[in-house]
């Protein structure tokens, strides 16, 4: 029989949605994403939970193989069309994404960023906002600081902006728009 | 049952309810437009908040459903058997403290939810404004501006013709300092819980095409003027004493008037019925812890 990969049945893609709306609820925790084995990364494990062919996508950095962009359905486009960007945190995003408008903000684009681990790293970030009780700090390895320099730059219109989800080889955090980063 | 039925809604509309939770938790108390797909039950029974429990759950989750504070009235009964049916695997209870999600018509439970709850609420008219203005184009609008200046305008003349603010409930609110929502048909009571709340609050619309969230531990004001503060409702009697459950004796929880059949006379009791009967067991825990002691 064929076998399918645990993130391409629903009641994995329903843990791991849980695991995202934990992460945009608390921004700043971090969570081990479900179903990941040889054939499937923390990236496409991700994707699956959320894409189908109602959304368009783009993988900006050419993070993962033709034949499994294909499996998520999506409508491929460029990034400042895209509703849900693959990027790497390596380098700094050369693109405009969308960010909504004062009437519908959103319409605005989901980043997914992938970076070297969640776990420790040499950028350390001191996270406010709505989610979080006081402060949380979290440590990122693999995330250039000029990102957060760009993201503040599309995140000060709010409601418009941006919403990322931080991914690594394992887990996942999200930095929705609404919360305040300053780097230690 | 197999896999697949798995929820009811096939897996694309789930994922259309998902994509949409987390945009409106990324955007505090903004209603997220979504498809709301046909349930097998009318619009304005709660299929809103039924979409969102559906692409929520999951196997081993344990699942309430309150309508009005009750388990047991009509329309919690209701969706709560036609979960179970479709979702096999989960479980319900009545009791808060043991449930994983809280799909709710009309109140939020009286014991504090923690962190690792969920609670749905159901939403028959989700927008704040539509009582000042009538075009949703417009209303989008200000919300984005987050001009509600109108809206205090409707407060003010209230308290000009009233002395007070006479909104009972859908009290409305203002999330993170920006977008004022309906905060559906809750008592004011019920209100000052959405300010920093432990426990993620989503809100879903089915007829209305909206879903929309209180993210955990952000800000959430009842709309007030400096004079005149917000205030939930007062349950004292003429004597000035607050009343209490006729059931369970509770003197500190919402309570609903009934008129008692036999004498006429106004009676008291709590709205929450877990609250009451978890009340009671404790009096009789100790009543019985009594007598044990009294041999």
């Amino acid at each position: 029989m064929l076998e399918v990969a645990p993130i391409w049945q629903p009641h994995i893609q329903q843990q791991n949605y849980r695991l995202l709306l934990e992460a945009m609820s608390r921004p700043g925790s971090v969570h081990s994403i479900k179903g990941l084995n040889t054939i499937s990364n923390s990236l496409l494990a991700v994707l699956a939970a959320l894409l189908d062919s109602s959304v368009r996508f783009c993988d900006t950095s050419d993070l993962l193989e033709t034949t499994d962009i294909a499996l998520l359905q999506a409508i491929q486009t460029l990034p400042e069309e895209a509703d849900y960007l693959l990027c790497s945190g390596i380098g700094v995003p050369d693109f405009q994404p969308r960010l909504g408008t004062l009437a519908s903000p959103e319409q605005s684009a989901t980043l997914l960023v992938h970076v070297e681990t969640l776990q420790a790293g040499d950028l350390q970030l001191d996270l406010t906002g709505p989610g979080i009780k006081q402060n949380r700090n979290c440590n990122i390895q693999g995330l250039d600081p000029d990102w957060l320099v760009k993201r503040e730059s599309w995140v000060c219109g709010f409601p418009m902006g941006v919403d990322l989800i931080l991914l690594d080889q394992q887990q996942l955090m999200a930095l929705p728009r609404t919360t305040r980063v300053e780097v230690h | 049952m197999n896999e697949e039925h798995f929820g009811f809604l096939d897996e694309y509309a789930k994922k259309e309810v998902r994509r949409a939770t987390l945009k409106a938790v990324a955007i505090p108390g903004y209603q997220v437009p979504y498809s709301s797909r046909e349930m097998p039950m009318g619009r304005g029974f709660g299929t809103g908040g039924l979409q969102l429990t559906l692409a929520l759950i999951g196997r081993g989750e344990t699942l309430k459903v309150i309508d009005q504070g009750s388990d047991d009235s009509v329309n919690a009964v209701n969706l709560r058997s036609f979960i179970e049916m479709t979702c096999p695997g989960i479980h319900t209870t009545i009791r808060t403290e043991q449930a994983d999600l809280i799909q709710s018509r009309h109140r939020i439970p009286e014991k504090p939810l923690r962190e690792d709850q969920l609670l749905v609420l159901q939403v028959p008219y989700p927008d704040a404004l539509v009582v000042v203005e009538a075009s949703e184009d417009r209303r989008k609008l200000l919300h984005g501006e987050a001009d509600y200046s109108r809206l205090l305008v409707k407060l003010y003349e209230d308290i000009v013709k009233f002395s007070e603010i006479t909104i009972s409930h859908r009290y409305p609110t203002r999330i993170n300092g920006h977008y004022v929502i309906d905060p559906s048909p809750i008592p004011r009571w019920d209100v000052p819980k959405l300010h920093h709340s432990p426990a993620l609050i989503l809100l879903g619309a089915g007829r209305e095409k909206k879903i929309y969230a209180v993210p955990p531990y952000t800000q959430a004001e009842p709309l007030a003027f400096e004079d005149v503060p917000f205030r939930v409702e007062d349950f004292s009697d003429e004597q000035g004493q607050r009343r209490s459950c006729v059931r369970c004796g509770c003197n500190s929880s919402f309570l609903d008037e009934y008129v008692d059949s036999a004498t006429g006379e106004q009676v008291y009791r709590c709205s929450d019925s877990d609250w009451c009967n978890q009340q009671l067991e404790q009096q009789q825990g100790v009543d019985q812890a009594v007598e044990v002691a009294n041999g």
